[in-house]
């Protein structure tokens, strides 16, 4: 019994920590500014301060 | 701070393969950060967004608004136009909208970085981008 509960912690762990490498936010990009083509394979945004 | 040279290095890297969008995010205690996104935003307005944009990022943080108004003459634009919209804050409210945007998803800092949804705050280098890159265009199969 409790190594089974062991187990399924075990799995849990794993499977959130791939969850929170691969954590993708969406970001709307709207009107900002932009450089190359809408449909390349990678999309940067980038949030800036000049100073 | 912006990091002019690593994205350059990227778009050079990998051509045609990225976009690149720049959001705005002002530190608030920082004198010139706001009218700076203002003068990237009203060269824009007359089609030099990007030049003006390196500009910045050469002279930062030489951003006052004389210095800015002495940029825009440098890259042609009309001088007059130009100052009208940073002395007026034109795009205020674009620039409030990308600070709401940061601030809905946890950001605070720049730089911060999302290539293909995934985040990477501060400055980094080239190897680290490069790293993330060729497995998104891995899984991308492209």
């Amino acid at each position: 019994m409790l190594k089974q509960l062991l187990a399924c912690i075990f799995v849990l762990l794993l499977f959130g920590n791939a969850l929170a490498e691969e954590k993708k936010t969406e970001i709307p990009i709207g009107d900002s500014p932009s450089l190359g083509p809408a449909d390349a394979p990678i999309t940067i945004i980038e949030f800036i301060d000049f100073q | 701070m912006a990091v002019g040279p690593i994205v350059k290095q990227i778009l050079q890297t990998y051509p045609g393969k990225i976009r690149l969008v720049i959001k705005n995010y002002p530190y608030k205690y920082r004198d010139f950060s706001k009218i700076a996104a203002e003068a990237s935003l009203a060269a824009r307005d007359q089609g030099k967004y990007w030049e003006m944009h390196d500009m910045l990022i050469s002279h930062s943080p030489k951003l006052d608004r004389t210095s800015l108004i002495a940029y825009a003459g440098e890259l042609g634009l009309e001088v007059k136009k130009f100052t009208e919209s940073i002395d007026s804050g034109r795009h205020m409210q674009e620039i409030e909208g990308d600070l709401k945007l940061a601030e809905s998803i946890d950001l605070y800092n720049t730089p911060t970085f999302y290539i293909n949804g995934l985040q990477i705050v501060g400055e980094r280098p080239m190897n680290f981008f490069k790293k993330i890159i060729d497995e998104q265009l891995n899984q991308s199969g492209k």
